[in-house]
């Protein structure tokens, strides 16, 4: 369960011309909900608070304003026992170039408080759903961004989350591995996980989201399932509420 | 603190899968110190020793005889030479002599006479060679004068002790350990500090702006261990890598004095030089109490490292950050070393630098127990100040999402 009440960010810049400070409202009260067993799709064109808002979810960020709660527990009040229920994957984060897969999955799973042996047995079998068993010995510093891309997926899973949180996981790899990794995202669903994914991808998002809210400059608007979506936006695909919202953005300035 | 040591442990296999950084942390100091004891013997023996063997090569233009005799007498201390062709100075210069003695060609009349004759000698005040020659030369010179007087006096009829008035008797009660003690605790605080601040640095930007540049901190930071152990963990890296490297360089440089001792207790021995004392440099409670002061100064270090790293955006930032801080310790390295700086007042109330001077009292054994004291504890609080101050820094997400 995510849970998400008139959530706030705010970043303050400094711009190098004029030296002057500038306020950047990423997420502009943001409310959502994602219940176990569904997967939520976030769609937004760049720098419009997708990133943002799943770090604060991951408990990377903190919100300046709203509450957020994941499977019942405040991120703000207890962050590492919030942390612990949620598996965080995004293309910012990277792996540890001087280890091995097994090395690094022992390692996370330590931190994460799972017995070494029993991280390590998960993680090799998500290596192997995702078709990278044969490096598991490998040292990373040679992977391609799409083994890496897997094995921060293994890493994201290792503790068993109840909470997933995909930031563009389908980003740089090719169309077979995405398709595992959607796969994979199914399964997640079957297990009773509540699944919140971020992407540029339409199809995609029509694929596998049981609903879906769009944010535009911070905002979320719309919050239902991709069919309903296109019915209130009167749009016959996900890219035309695009056009339609970038458009509506624009007359307002 | 369980996750501080998970971290902890996480940095320390990250470093054992790069053999070279662990090489020029770990092993360096290993290989130094002896390496550099040999090279500091060596030198000064071998420059002494062949000096002090080798006679002095002089051009001798003496048409009297006068002295020539008594250079001949003595072949250990003087050669000599027929004259090169060409300039006698740039000889001296090029070292194909070390001296030109011209004695007055009327020297013998005037000795017989009991008048004053002179002598000119040519030399390379620059050179220790031709110096040498020349006090070689003063003493025969002085010897004979002393000889010829008491021979005049005796004609005279006069005792041969009014040439001597006095005579003095020199005992040596300077001790070579203690010497060489003073000369070690001048360098080995600089030489602890640098060893110990450059080998956590390197590591420490590693680790810090290394990792948010690498991508791999937030991997960290999302895993359900809290951030101040994270930190924590971090800065134990640092530290500990700050102190094995301080102990590897002490225990190293303990050994080699050790060995300096007894390979050369017969050579000095029989120079007269008592090295005794030498034995207390690579005493334990020496070496210990040096060790118990790096710890603090460790910590110190490493905060200082890690609060620098960590605020910068990537490893070229906290370079230029923390290089201001390298150099300040370089700078009161190179100070603590300056000769007659024990004798300022205000120096054990000065942080970093009473750390120095304490290692400089402890090795030249006339440590003081307030002043170490001091030092401990300004070192210990300061330290403990910083940690306090880098974990409420770092924690913020301002800093650790620094874009
Ligand atoms: N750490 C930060 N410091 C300052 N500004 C930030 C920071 N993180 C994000 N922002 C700003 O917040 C806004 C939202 O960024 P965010 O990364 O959430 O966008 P996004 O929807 O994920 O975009 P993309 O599709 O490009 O990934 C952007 O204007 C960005 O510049
Ligand atoms: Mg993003």
């Amino acid at each position: 369960m995510i849970q998400l009440t008139d959530v706030h960010k705010t970043f303050t810049v400094k711009d190098k011309r004029t030296h002057l400070k500038k306020r950047i409202e990423a997420v502009r009260g943001i409310s959502l909900t994602v219940k176990p067993g569904e997967i939520y799709g976030l769609l937004g064109p760049n720098g419009a608070g997708k990133s943002t808002t799943l770090r604060m979810i991951a408990g990377l960020m903190q919100a300046d304003q709203g509450q957020i709660q994941v499977c019942g527990i405040d991120t703000l009040e207890k962050p590492e026992k919030a942390r612990s229920v949620v598996g965080y994957l995004s293309t910012d984060l990277n792996v540890y170039g001087r280890f091995t897969p097994r090395e690094l999955l022992r390692l996370f799973g330590e931190f994460q408080g799972v017995d070494a042996k029993v991280a390590e047995r998960r993680g090799l079998h998500l290596l192997e759903k995702l078709q990278l068993l044969d490096f598991a010995d490998v040292k990373m510093e040679g992977f391609s961004s799409g083994q890496k891309q897997k094995v921060s997926i293994a890493r994201a899973l290792l503790h068993d989350p109840k909470v997933v949180i995909f930031d563009e996981p389908t980003t740089g790899l090719d169309v077979l591995t995405a398709k595992t990794v959607l796969d994979l995202l199914r399964v997640m669903r079957a297990e009773g996980r509540s699944v919140i994914v971020s992407t540029h991808v339409m199809p995609l998002v029509d694929e596998i989201c049981d609903r879906v809210g769009i944010i535009f400059d911070g905002e979320l608007h719309g919050d239902a399932p991709p069919k309903q979506i296109l019915e209130t936006w009167n749009a016959k695909t996900l890219d035309e509420v695009f056009f339609q919202l970038a458009a509506r953005s624009a007359a307002e300035v | 603190m369980r996750g501080a040591l998970l971290v902890c442990k996480k940095e320390f296999m990250e470093l054992s899968k790069d053999r070279k950084t662990m090489f020029f942390t770990f092993l360096m100091p290993v290989i130094l110190y002896p390496l550099l004891f040999t090279m500091m013997g060596k030198l000064s023996q071998n420059d002494e020793a062949t000096r002090k063997n080798k006679p002095s090569r002089i051009v001798l233009v003496d048409p009297g005889h006068v002295v020539e005799p008594l250079l001949k007498a003595d072949g250990k201390a003087f050669e000599v030479v027929v004259a090169p062709s060409g300039d006698v100075k740039q000889a001296i210069r090029d070292q194909k002599l070390e001296m030109k003695l011209e004695v007055d060609a009327d020297a013998a009349t005037k000795l017989e006479g009991h008048k004053t004759f002179g002598l000119k000698a040519t030399y390379d005040k620059s050179d220790d060679s031709s110096k040498l020659a020349l006090s070689r030369l003063k003493e025969t010179l002085q010897k004979q004068d002393k000889a010829w007087v008491q021979a005049r006096l005796k004609a005279l009829g006069a005792s041969p002790d009014l040439a001597v008035p006095t005579k003095i008797a020199t005992e040596d009660a300077g001790d070579m350990g203690l010497f060489v003690g003073k000369l070690i605790g001048g360098f080995l605080p600089y030489m602890l500090m640098i060893m110990m601040f450059a080998g956590s640095m390197n590591l420490g930007i590693y680790t810090t702006a290394g990792e948010k540049e690498r991508g791999t901190l937030q991997s960290l930071l999302c895993t359900s261990l809290p951030r101040n152990q994270i930190i924590w963990g971090k800065l134990l890296f640092v530290f500990a890598v700050g102190i094995i490297s301080a102990l590897f360089n002490l225990l190293s440089m303990g050994l080699s004095i050790g060995r300096v001792i007894s390979g050369g207790a017969g050579a000095a021995g029989a120079a007269g030089a008592p090295m005794g004392s030498l034995s207390a440099l690579a005493n334990p409670v020496t070496l210990s109490l040096t060790f118990l002061l790096m710890v603090p100064l460790g910590l110190l270090f490493a905060n200082f490292i890690v609060m620098m790293g960590i605020q910068a955006k990537n490893t070229v930032e906290a370079g230029t950050a923390i290089m201001p801080g390298f150099v300040v310790v370089m700078v009161m390295a190179v100070f603590s070393m300056a000769p007659g700086i024990e004798k300022l007042a205000f120096l054990p109330y000065v942080p970093i630098l009473n750390v120095s001077l304490a290692i400089r009292k402890l090795f030249s054994q006339q440590g003081n127990p307030l002043e170490y004291t001091i030092a401990l504890l300004m070192t210990v609080g300061l330290a403990g100040a910083l940690t306090w101050l880098s974990t409420r820094l770092l924690n913020r997400e301002s800093v650790l999402f620094k874009v």
